[in-house]
């Protein structure tokens, strides 16, 4: 992961948009008291550099899958590429992340029912070519999750 | 607006745009759905205040000085899983704590600023949890895809 340089300026603007994001450049800038033209510029690199990114939560209650569990996978990593190209396909695939442990590559899954989770485990990510073994665990209760902080790199360098 | 009835597909269709683009004007979400920029405006302010909306800037783990992410999966004995998950979730490092079905009791995301910053973690905190039978770890290495929707609200 890189290690971007950011100063204070940056911070504050990323603490601003991270309460609500339709704030106006013009009011950021009255509120840090610097100019227009400088929040556009860091806003510019700051997003370029897959560091910040602007995005709608609703209501959990309003979304199509609010349950989480965790699919972890062993693949023949010769193949990864392909794998994961695939993988990333798969829409109920959260995230996924390659790890240096038992399994290889660690996906979240958001569902809704059961069956959809049985659907993505053992028709997409078991049919996907290389992938050897499937070991799902489902989170039965959030006890803490830190919001707002993400893969942004992840989204937005690919 | 309490229930999916009284959210429709305009709604959905203005909500996947400020997915795309959370900072998209008015004028351009009217334009790219064909509809009358005052339209968007009403819809978004009625979705906000009512609280199902909220448009917001995330940040990458970089932004807050995590460069390192490790999976722990725990197997609890002789104390209540959900007793351990709480007083690990008490931990900075504690990204993220779950109670998972499986052959672990616990699963728990930790960032950290470094590598070298584990042992200390594992000694000074991670270790003085009573009840841990057994840890597995994982490190991160590459994040290869990441929903920017990820809300979740701890109970």
């Amino acid at each position: 992961m890189n290690r971007p340089d950011l100063d204070d300026l940056d911070h504050r603007i990323i603490a601003i948009l991270s309460k609500d994001a339709r704030v106006s450049n013009r009011s950021i800038a009255a509120d840090l008291g610097v100019n227009e033209g400088t929040i556009r510029l860091r806003l510019k690199r700051l997003q370029q550099e897959g560091l910040i990114a602007f995005t709608a939560l609703i209501s959990p209650r309003l979304d199509r899958s609010t349950r989480t569990a965790f699919v972890s996978i062993q693949a023949d990593m010769t193949r990864f590429k392909q794998i994961a190209r695939e993988l990333r396909q798969i829409p109920t695939i959260h995230s996924i992340m390659t790890m240096l442990g038992p399994f290889n590559i660690m996906t979240t899954c958001y569902y809704r029912a059961i069956e959809d989770l049985h659907e993505v485990t053992v028709r997409q990510i078991l049919a996907v070519d290389g992938v050897q073994h499937v070991e799902t665990s489902i989170a039965v209760k959030t006890v803490k999750f830190t919001n707002g902080v993400v893969g942004v790199s992840a989204v937005t360098n690919r | 607006m309490d229930d999916l009835a009284d959210f429709d597909d305009t709604d959905l269709k203005i909500v996947e745009q400020l997915r795309r683009n959370g900072r998209a004007t008015h004028q351009q979400i009217a334009k790219a759905l064909d509809i009358a920029p005052t339209t968007v405006s009403a819809r978004m302010r009625r979705m906000e205040e009512s609280g199902t909306l909220r448009v917001v800037a995330v940040s990458d783990f970089a932004v807050h000085g995590y460069h390192v992410l490790i999976y722990i999966g725990i197997e609890v004995s002789g104390r209540a899983p959900g007793d351990v998950a709480e007083e690990l979730a008490q931990f900075e490092e504690v990204f993220a704590a779950y109670l998972v079905t499986g052959r672990y009791e616990v699963s728990v995301l930790l960032a950290l600023p470094d590598v070298d910053d584990l042992s200390q973690f594992v000694t000074r905190k991670f270790s003085k949890v009573a009840g841990i039978r057994s840890i597995t770890q994982s490190i991160g290495l590459d994040i290869i895809k990441f929903g920017l929707d990820s809300v979740e609200d701890a109970e």
